[in-house]
C-alpha cells in the first residue's frame, strides 16, 4: 500500500501546563476519511491546528503529505485545504472577490482565477449570491463559501473543524454529500465532529479523543464490536414475569436492565451463546415474550463508555 | 477533469495581488475615502487659525509666513493618526476572515503586513498632496524650496512616517490587544506630535519639554521636511531623518513579521 499522507507520532502540545494533545500517533491512508470524534475541548482544534502548520507541537512529530508539519510549513501549507471552526472568509468582499483572491494568492492567473470561483460557487450553490457582500450571506452560506475557499486550489488533504456546527439539518446533508464527493475526487479529509452521526456517515475510520488522548481507533463497526456489546431487549407480559426474569437472569450471572412500565428486560449478550442462555432460561421457567429485539451498540454508547473509562482513569492517576 | 493544482506563487506577485486588495478594501469604504481628504483640510485649518494667532512673525525670515513653516511639519504629524490606526486595525482583524486564512497558505506572511502597510501608506500619500495643494492654493502656503524641495519634503515625511507605522504594527503584532493598543496610541500620539519642532521652534519650548522634544523622532523628520520645503541649508537634519528612519525601520519589520507569525491563540 502507499505511505499514509497523514501520520503523526506522539504528537504532543502542552499550553500552560494544559496537556491539550497526550502522544497522539494516527495514521491516515490517502483518499481516506477520518473522523476526529470528541467532546469540548478534546483537543482536536488542537489537532488540526498542528497538521495544518498553525501551531508548532510541543513534541512528537507530524508529517503531511509526506512532509514534517514544521521543518517543511511552507511545502505542507501548498499542499492543504483547511475551513476552521470560524468562517476564515471577509465580510466585506463578495463571494466571487474571495475566491478570486484566493485562487490568485495561490497562483492563478485573472482569468483562470475566475473561471475555478465560478466553478465551486455553482458547485456550492452561491452563484446567485457570488456578487453580493458575504456580510449579508446567512451561517450556512457562509460556511460553504469558507469551504469553497479551502478547495480553491485543489489540496491533497482538507482540515474540516467541526464542519456542520451550526448549520441547519439540510445543509448539513448538503455538506455531507460533499465531502463524500471530494473524496471520490481523490482527497483525504480529516473532520473533526462531535456528532457520532456524522462520524457514522462520513468516516473510514473514527479516532476518540478524550483529554487529548486517542482512546480508541478504528471502524464505526469495530468500535462497536470492541466496545460495545450487542443487547437483548425482552418485551414480556406481566409485571410478575419482569420480576421473575430479571431475578432468574441476575441468578445466571447476567447484568440486567428492567423498564417496568414498558415490561421490558434488557441484558448485554457477548456472544450466541449467552443468546441461547438467556432463551433457554425463559423456556425453561416458562415466561411468554410478546417481542425479542437483538440490537447492535450505537456510537453513542461506545463513546460514551470510552470516554467514561478514560475520565475515572483519570480520576485514578 | 484533473485542471490546474495552484501551490502558491512568489514574492512580487503576492505582495501586488494583496495590496491590491488592501487597497480595494480601503476604497470600498467611502467614509474613508472622503474623510481622508478632510482630515488634512481640517488639520491645516485648526493649525493655522489656532497657532498663526499666536505664531510670532517676528520669528520667521521675511517673507516667511507661519503656514510656509508649519505646513512641512503637519506633512509629517498627519500621518502619526495612520499610522496608529495601522496597528489598531492589525489588532482587530488579525484573528478574523483572510487574515486567518493566510496563515494556512503558502504565502509570507510579513508580505501580508507589506501590503497593507503600502495601502494605507498610498492613503497617507494621498493625503500629503491634499495638504500641499490646498496649502498653496487655499492658504498662501509658498514652498521657498521650490516644488523640488516640497517633493524631498514628501519623501522624507513618507519615509518618517512608513517607520513609525511599522512600530505600531510591530506592536500590534506582539501585543495583540485592542485595550494595550490604545493605550500605546493615547500615550505616544500627543507627545510625539506636540513635544516636537512641529509648531513651535523647540527653543520657544520649557525647559523640560525641550528635552522631550530634542529626543523625539518626530523633531528630525520636522526639521528635515520643514529645511527642505523652506529651501533652507539642510545640513544634517535630512540624514538624520532619514538614517534613523531606516534604522528604526528594519527592526520594527523584523519584530513585526517575527511577531505576526506567531500562532494565533484562542
Ligand atoms: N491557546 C490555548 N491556550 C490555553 N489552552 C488552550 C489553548 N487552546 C486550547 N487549549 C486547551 O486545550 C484543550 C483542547 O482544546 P481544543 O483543541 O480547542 O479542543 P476541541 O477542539 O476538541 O474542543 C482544552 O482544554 C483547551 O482549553
Ligand atoms: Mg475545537
Amino acid at each position: 500500500m502507499t505511505d499514509p499522507i497523514i501520520e503523526t507520532h506522539d504528537l504532543t502540545r502542552v499550553f500552560d501546563g494544559v496537556r491539550a494533545l497526550d502522544r497522539v500517533s494516527l495514521s491516515v491512508p490517502r483518499g481516506t476519511v477520518l473522523g476526529l470524534l470528541g467532546h469540548n475541548g478534546a483537543g482536536k482544534t488542537t489537532l488540526v491546528n498542528i497538521l495544518a502548520t498553525l501551531l508548532p507541537p510541543t513534541s512528537g512529530t507530524a508529517r503531511v503529505a509526506g512532509l514534517d508539519v514544521v521543518a517543511r510549513s511552507r511545502d505542507v501549507r501548498a499542499r492543504i485545504g483547511l475551513t476552521g471552526q470560524f468562517a476564515a472568509v471577509e465580510e466585506q468582499l463578495s463571494g466571487m472577490d474571495n475566491l478570486v483572491l484566493v485562487a490568485k494568492l495561490l497562483g492563478a492567473r485573472s482569468a483562470q482565477a475566475r473561471r475555478r470561483a465560478d466553478e465551486l460557487l455553482e458547485r456550492f450553490e452561491l452563484t446567485s449570491a457570488a456578487h453580493r457582500r458575504v456580510r449579508t450571506y446567512s451561517g450556512g452560506m457562509r460556511r460553504r463559501l469558507d469551504l469553497a475557499v479551502s478547495l480553491v486550489g485543489r489540496p491533497d488533504v482538507i482540515f474540516l473543524d467541526e464542519p456542520s456546527t451550526g448549520l441547519d439539518p439540510a445543509s448539513r446533508i448538503e455538506l455531507w454529500r460533499i465531502v463524500a464527493e471530494l473524496v471520490t475526487e481523490g482527497a483525504t479529509v480529516l473532520l473533526t465532529t462531535q456528532y457520532l452521526e456524522e462520524a457514522d456517515r462520513l468516516a473510514d475510520t473514527i479516532t476518540v479523543l478524550a483529554g487529548g488522548s486517542v482512546v480508541a481507533t478504528g471502524t464505526s463497526a469495530e468500535l462497536k464490536s470492541v466496545v460495545g456489546k450487542r443487547s437483548v431487549h425482552l418485551t414480556l407480559t406481566t409485571a410478575a414475569d419482569v420480576d421473575a426474569a430479571a431475578a432468574g437472569l441476575r441468578g445466571l450471572g447476567m447484568q440486567v436492565h428492567t423498564d417496568a412500565a414498558r415490561a421490558t428486560v434488557s441484558t448485554p449478550v457477548d456472544a450466541a451463546s449467552d443468546l441461547a442462555v438467556v432463551m433457554r432460561f425463559l423456556d425453561e421457567a416458562r415466561i411468554e415474550f410478546k417481542e425479542l429485539d437483538l440490537t447492535e451498540p450505537t456510537l453513542d454508547d461506545v463513546y460514551l463508555s470510552l470516554t467514561a473509562d478514560r475520565a475515572k482513569a483519570e480520576v485514578r492517576g | 477533469m484533473n485542471a490546474e493544482t495552484w501551490r502558491g506563487c512568489g514574492a512580487p506577485r503576492q505582495i501586488a495581488v494583496l495590496t491590491v486588495w488592501c487597497l480595494r478594501t480601503l476604497v470600498s469604504d467611502r467614509r474613508v475615502v472622503v474623510f481622508s481628504v478632510l482630515q488634512p483640510l481640517i488639520m491645516l485649518v485648526l493649525f493655522t487659525q489656532v497657532f498663526g494667532a499666536v505664531a510670532n512673525p517676528a520669528n520667521f525670515p521675511p517673507g516667511v509666513s507661519y503656514v510656509d513653516y508649519l505646513l512641512p511639519a503637519v506633512l509629517v504629524t498627519t500621518g502619526i493618526g495612520p499610522a496608529v490606526a495601522a496597528g489598531a486595525s492589525l489588532v482587530r482583524e488579525m484573528d478574523r476572515g483572510a487574515l486567518t486564512r493566510f496563515r494556512a497558505m503558502p504565502l509570507g506572511l510579513h508580505w501580508v503586513l507589506l501590503a497593507r502597510s503600502l495601502s494605507d501608506m498610498s492613503r497617507v500619500g494621498v493625503q500629503s498632496v491634499v495638504l500641499l495643494a490646498s496649502g498653496a492654493l487655499l492658504f498662501g502656503f509658498t514652498a521657498h524650496g521650490g516644488v523640488l524641495g516640497s517633493v524631498a519634503a514628501l519623501l522624507v515625511a513618507l519615509l518618517v512616517i512608513w517607520t513609525l507605522m511599522w512600530i505600531f504594527i510591530a506592536f500590534a503584532a506582539w501585543l495583540r490587544s485592542p485595550e494595550i493598543m490604545q493605550s500605546i496610541g493615547f500615550v505616544l500620539v500627543f507627545p510625539l506630535m506636540f513635544a516636537s519642532s512641529a509648531f513651535v521652534p523647540v527653543a520657544n519650548l520649557p525647559g523640560w519639554l525641550q528635552v522631550v522634544a530634542t529626543v523625539n523622532p518626530m523633531t528630525y523628520a520636522v526639521n528635515a521636511a520643514r529645511h527642505l520645503s523652506m529651501g533652507e541649508p539642510v545640513g544634517t537634519s535630512v540624514l538624520l531623518a532619514i538614517t534613523t528612519s531606516v534604522g528604526l525601520l528594519a527592526v520594527a519589520g523584523f519584530l513585526a513579521a517575527r511577531g505576526f507569525r506567531r500562532p494565533l491563540t484562542r
